[in-house]
């Protein structure tokens, strides 16, 4: 099985938008090459977390090996590797094309291209991947091919002329796209007499096994027992098991030059053998890592504290175990005085923070308060000194500092021309900066901005979805920090300071925020025994102010003819809420005000 | 908690093994719908009884035939509660069918309260008499208020002056044990009126009275009007107001406070409903009625169609059985609406424990007492207090206006996740 010439191997992935068909087309790929069967099919078997499926997105990628006999009477390899398709992990994605020599651009033929699609064709391009454009959905009665295939080449500057009309629900141009697989994408270069070089674009963690790794072999070839190196880490193994995917995990004796495979060898942490990352041969080493390795660098931070106190040493285990998991997690202690003891966090974006917050809920069976989450500010004291901070708390009052800068993006959104009005509207309100705007035959149009991070880490891409009724999408990339008049605004709850509770804004939001979030918050904290005054500061100076009145009462008069039933719900209910609240000094904060600031412009 | 540790809250879980001697009917016709009222009724109009409508004969056979079939024990009855509705919308032979069929297959003790709402304006002499004849001997008048406009703002069908032509009716055939119901926290309604109502209620020299604090029910026409301690409601500190003057006024006159709602003269207290807050069981017949007996508690179909097919299916009791954690917390939600309280005793000593750490954060708030077996009250939070012979209850009134939540507290300790 592993026998097989470099040449009638090929190695591809899959570009497409969320809800274009990529997972749909790789299972009938999978099925079609009979790598699985009928009856094993689950549906879209790539997307192997439950959280995926239950979202209806790749978040961990994976790889596939399917054997398939072209029409010229030969047998190929043919590698899927999968790609996740979220802007968070776009260094995840770089990794797995660089492992490709071709690729299919998947684009619905009614949707046509949307921006992280196009971000990721470029990044293709820029890697020399010979790129198989495939309109998928041809069976809708929305479709327009033509109009699609128009805009692909207008956008992109790709030659369509060669575009697969397919519907992968439908079995149609299934044969079409793997016969220009086994034509058009090249076949890995024959390097198997070099110095073993395998780069990995994915791990995950077992925990019977350790980690195990997924990796193209670049050059020269590797065996089961060999002793490997990491040449980033300079940590070295011995392989323990060596396989191919088919999807699931057969093992093999020996795979080379061009091949996928995945690797167990007693590795502790994924942060040991990170994606990106170079595996060579210990007894025989390469001169050069392969290029192109990068540190998944948080953008995002929040806290993470547990509503019971009691649970902190389980959080820390949870948090512990999942960065085994999760190279790109990070995490320390933070001690906030509202809130107690918890951790910092880092993420690559709102998903992955969402994402990781979910599963220590739901696999750790955790209560947790999420903070808002912030960005990476940098902070320059009047002595010169700069630092950077990811807790608005950790912000020096406005005397003792020179500058405060943040980050700012490159955003490209992609919308029916109808829309750009209302968009344009909202870059605007986000602080964003014009930049450029170009519009396509197709009636759609690109808008470039810059804008500030913290503006896009908040409800931004919900608010853009609901502005263009779903159809506009978004892609950006860091570009660097620039200064601003940014102001910490703090958040007083019954007189008292809640750093949780804290942002930091422009000085030209900070009023309209202060009143907004002090509104929210009375809509969100349930009514105590004693009035809550809230407030909104800047320094010492309340901006805004808000008071939730006394609870008088709260008894229930009548339980109707022996039927107590709903009042017992009632109480259980109001149990079940009281559980999900933060005691800070004498008040009881739900959850959700912990966000509020995230939900103030609607 | 463990379910085995509440388990062991042995006496608890026995006393519901109990046979029930009590039985709720449910009587679901009424000439117009209240606008604050959700309960399971069918809306006949103005002009139509028992007499005249065969719907309700309809029901009647119906509800007879859940009784014949429901099992039953050989225990008498005891107290039996006509609730509705407007039960006085029965002909006197419709309610003579429903006893016979109870005391058929029950038996109905001779010492027996039988209990029965009635609305001004729905019944004349002779019907009390016959229903007095046949052994009604409690009757509970839902008169809400003493001022025409709010009676019509909350669409009652009768007037204030029908109030008290009812009252003198049932007194001059000789009604002994009479309730009278109020509703507080009406839209518009004053500290004024509210006062008012009291004290002419007072001056009826009542048995017994019930005084509702208005509960905003979502899918009733003042759900969805109002907002909870908004205008035109009274705001929460006036409905919290009015909730002290019931107490202050009531007990003045010699009425006792013994439930979160209810006030009794000695003797009058409603031996029914004290089934319930005991958590004792208790048949229930007819739709929407809710019944509890060896563990389970279950409601009946809340619409007639659905009651009667219910009904012709083997009125089969579909319920899940309780826990001994539902006992526990129905035990305590309940008891603690008396002004009784709760005896500790029938608790395990980890349960006690567990309830003193509940409470402990309203110790300072005068909410809640703990007497012991001399009816001494003892301090709090001190989780000695906590052993056998004693009993814990909430405060008269503020104890029994922030009943919720303490109630929650303790919910919260108890729950599954813990």
């Amino acid at each position: 099985m592993t026998d097989v010439s470099t040449s009638r191997i090929r190695n591809f992935c899959i570009i497409a938008h969320i809800d274009h068909g990529k997972s749909t087309l790789a299972d009938r790929l999978l099925q079609v090459t009979g790598t699985v069967q009928q009856r094993q099919m689950k549906e879209q078997f790539l997307d192997s977390m439950d959280l995926e499926r239950e979202r209806g997105i790749t978040i961990k990628l994976q790889a596939a090996r399917m054997n398939y006999k072209a029409e010229d009477g030969e047998e190929y390899v043919l590698n899927l590797i999968d790609t996740p398709g979220h802007v968070d992990f776009s260094y995840e994605v770089s990794r797995s094309l660089i492992a490709c020599e071709g690729a299919l651009l998947v684009v619905d033929a009614s949707q046509g291209v949307e921006a992280q699609t196009l971000a990721n064709v470029y990044l293709a391009l820029e890697n020399d991947l010979e790129i198989i454009p495939v309109l998928n959905k041809i069976d809708l009665p929305g479709a327009e091919p033509e109009k699609v295939i128009a805009e692909v080449e207008e956008i992109i500057g790709l030659d369509c002329s060669g575009a697969i009309l397919a519907s992968a629900k439908e079995g149609i141009g299934i044969d079409e796209i793997l016969e220009s697989i086994v034509h058009l994408v090249p076949p890995p270069r024959d390097t198997i007499e070099e110095p073993l070089r395998a780069l990995i674009f994915d791990s995950y963690y077992d925990p019977y096994r350790g980690v195990i790794i997924y990796f193209r072999v670049m050059d020269g070839k590797v065996k089961k027992g060999d002793r490997i190196r990491l040449m980033v880490s300079e940590k070295e193994y011995e392989i323990d098991e060596l396989g191919i995917l088919s999807p699931g995990q057969i093992p093999v004796d020996e795979l080379h030059a061009g091949e996928v495979g995945y690797i167990a060898a007693a590795i502790k942490a994924v942060a040991d053998a990170r994606v990106g990352d170079t595996i060579t041969l210990a007894s025989d080493r390469a001169e050069e890592p392969l290029p192109g390795y990068a540190e998944a660098k948080p953008m995002v931070f929040c806290g993470l504290f547990p509503i019971d106190s009691a649970q902190y040493e389980e959080l820390r285990d949870a948090l512990q175990k999942l960065q085994l998991s999760d190279a790109a997690l990070q995490y320390e202690p933070e001690t906030s005085s509202a809130m107690g003891f918890g951790f910092r966090c880092g993420f690559l974006g709102l998903l992955h923070m969402e994402i990781v917050q979910e599963r220590l809920e739901r696999e750790y069976n955790l209560d947790l308060i999420t903070t808002a989450p912030s960005v990476v500010y940098r902070v320059t004291t009047n002595s010169g000194e700069s630092y950077e901070i990811d807790n608005p708390s950790q912000l020096v009052s406005p005397d003792k500092r020179e500058k405060l800068e943040e980050p700012y993006i490159h955003l490209e959104i992609i919308t029916p021309e109808e829309y750009v009005g209302t968009l344009m509207d909202l870059c605007q309100t986000s602080r964003g900066i014009f930049k450029d705007m170009r519009y396509f035959a197709s009636k759609r149009t690109t808008l470039i901005y810059d804008m500030p991070l913290a503006e896009v880490v908040t409800d931004f891409f919900d608010r853009m979805k609901s502005r263009s009724r779903g159809y506009a999408s978004m892609e950006y990339h860091l570009t660097g920090y620039r200064e601003n008049k940014l102001v910490r605004l703090d958040i007083l709850v019954n007189g008292d300071p809640v750093d949780s509770l804290a942002t930091i804004v422009h000085k030209d939001k900070a009023y309209p925020m202060g009143r907004a979030l002090t509104e929210k918050l009375k809509e969100l904290i349930p009514r105590h025994q004693f009035k809550i005054p809230l407030q909104a500061a800047i320094g010492s100076k309340v901006i805004a102010s808000e008071q939730i009145p006394a609870l008088r009462k709260d008894v229930l008069a009548k339980c109707y003819g022996g039927d107590i039933s709903r009042k017992k719900k009632l109480l259980q209910k109001q149990a079940k809420g009281k559980k999900r609240m933060k005691s800070i000094g004498t008040v009881d904060v739900p959850q959700e005000a912990f966000m509020a600031v995230l939900k103030l412009q609607q | 908690m463990l379910e085995t540790e509440i388990l062991r809250t042995t006496k608890i879980v026995e006393s519901d093994r109990d046979t029930p001697r009590s039985a709720y009917v449910h009587i679901p016709f009424c000439r117009r719908r209240c606008y604050y009222c959700d309960f399971p009724v069918s809306v006949v109009g103005d002009r139509r009884n028992g007499t005249n409508f065969s719907a309700i004969t309809e029901y009647v056979d119906i509800l007879c035939q859940e009784i014949a079939i429901t099992p039953q024990s050989h225990e008498t009855l005891k107290t039996i509660f006509f609730g509705g509705g407007t039960p006085s919308l029965l002909s006197v032979p419709q309610l003579e069918q429903i006893l016979a069929t109870l005391n058929q297959y029950y038996g109905i003790a001779s010492d027996a309260e039988i209990s029965m709402e009635v609305d001004p304006g729905t019944f004349n002499r002779e019907q009390i008499q016959g229903y007095r004849d046949l052994g009604v001997n409690r009757f509970s008048l839902g008169v809400q208020a003493f001022q025409d406009e709010l009676l019509q703002r909350c669409g009652r069908s009768h007037s204030v002056k029908d109030i008290f032509t009812a009252i003198d009716l049932l007194r001059q055939i000789g009604v002994n044990n009479l309730s009278l119901d109020l509703i507080s926290g009406l839209p518009e309604q004053t500290l004024a009126q509210w006062q008012f109502s009291l004290n002419s209620a007072c001056d009826l020299s009542p048995e017994h009275l019930s005084c509702y604090d208005l509960v905003l029910e979502p899918v009733t026409a003042f759900g969805k009007q109002f907002q909870p301690g908004e205008s035109p409601l009274p705001s929460d500190e006036n409905a919290a107001q009015m909730y002290r003057m019931a107490e202050k006024t009531l007990t003045e006159n010699g009425l006792e406070h013994y439930e979160i709602s209810n006030y009794g003269r000695s003797g009058y207290q409603c031996r029914h409903n004290r089934i319930y807050w005991e958590n004792r069981p208790y048949y229930g017949f007819g739709m929407g009625a809710a019944s509890y007996w060896q563990n389970w508690r279950f409601t009946r179909p809340r619409t007639r169609r659905e009651y009667y097919t219910w009904v012709e299916n083997g009125a089969k009791i579909d319920a899940s059985e309780l826990s001994a954690r539902d006992i526990l917390l129905e035990t305590l939600m309940l008891g603690l609406r008396l002004a009784d309280g709760v005896k500790l005793e029938q608790f395990s000593p980890e349960v006690r424990r567990q309830i003193a750490i509940a409470i402990a954060p309203y110790s300072q708030k005068d909410w809640l007492v703990v007497l012991d077996s001399q009816n001494q009250s003892l301090p709090l939070p001190n989780q000695s207090t906590f052993s056998n012979n004693k009993i814990l209850k909430l405060t008269d009134p503020e104890g029994f206006l922030f009943s919720n939540t303490v109630l929650t507290a303790l919910f919260k300790q108890f729950d599954v996740d813990n």
